[in-house]
């Protein structure tokens, strides 16, 4: 059986060598947040670091009086970005009330999620922290140019987290 | 039965019972029995329980017998402080005790509106 990446040791060393569960959010992630959900016209996009059982925002950009920016992160199992924690590739849903893996989510059944498009973020290590994503409260189809648009930014993204190792 | 925490060599406590799971987010209120859960999955048994055992010291109490969300910040915090891969782990246990702690301090909200 192949472990899951999820409980990754290595991994989860990895994040915390790269400074990702800061309680502080970085700035400079949350412009990236930001940037993302501007060019995709979605109200929410994060930067998620995928722990072993719960997903931690790093980075995030949406409107004012989501529990989500209090708690700074939600159990793993309601995480569309720990897809690409375990197949390293984007992850689009285009209508979540009607995907096989998320119809149920809480997230969706209790706080309206309905579309999502996300891009894995790599270290150059090679270990897959966890994901550039845009969330929206209305299906919609996402193109490959739009998913061109997460990974151009996901990439800058993994730049800036890796320059603060060096730092 | 609820969860059982043992330890080889302390006490063996039965878990109070924890409240039902959070209506429509299916979210329980989050265990030592579920952090240690979270340690082994990651660590092995053994690596696991040194590691707990580590950090219910420092946080003064007794592992297997960590009772209720204070105690358990207390020693989730101690684990954090292990450092490395311990500590996202830890991290992990805190947002979800937090989330459930948000979210059942909403309900109760919701439910007082509707009397």
């Amino acid at each position: 059986m192949i472990p899951d990446p999820l409980f990754d040791e290595q991994r989860l060393q990895e994040i915390h060598d790269l400074d990702l569960l800061s309680s502080d959010v970085d700035p400079i992630l949350q412009d990236v947040a930001a940037e993302a959900a501007s060019r995709l016209g979605l109200p929410v996009s994060l930067i998620s670091v995928v722990l072993d059982e719960a997903l931690h925002v790093a980075g995030m950009h949406g409107p004012e009086g989501l529990w989500l920016a209090e708690t700074r992160g939600h159990p793993v199992e309601w995480s569309f970005c720990a897809t690409s924690v375990r197949t390293r590739d984007a992850f689009v849903v285009e209508n979540a009330e009607t995907h096989p893996d998320h119809h149920d989510n809480p997230l969706v059944t209790q706080d309206g999620v309905r579309c999502y498009a996300g891009v894995p973020l790599i270290s150059s290590r090679g270990f897959v922290l966890g994901n550039l994503c845009v969330v929206g409260l209305e299906q919609r189809s996402f193109s490959e140019a739009d998913v061109a648009v997460l990974r151009e930014l996901a990439d800058e993204a993994v730049r800036r987290i890796e320059a603060r190792r060096v730092a | 039965m609820p969860p059982m925490t043992s330890f080889p060599g302390s006490p063996t406590m039965l878990a109070p019972d924890r409240p039902p799971p959070l209506a429509g987010y299916k979210l329980q209120q989050p265990t030592e029995s579920d952090a240690v859960a979270a340690l082994h999955r990651v660590f092995g048994a053994e690596r696991a329980a040194e590691r707990w055992g580590t950090a219910c010291r420092a946080a003064g109490l007794v592992p297997g017998m960590v009772f209720g969300a204070p105690q358990l910040e207390q020693v989730v915090k101690a684990l954090s402080a292990q450092g490395g891969a311990t500590a996202t782990v830890a991290r992990s246990i805190e947002i979800r005790m937090r989330t459930y702690a948000r979210l059942a301090s909403q309900a109760t909200l919701m439910a007082g509106g509707q009397r």
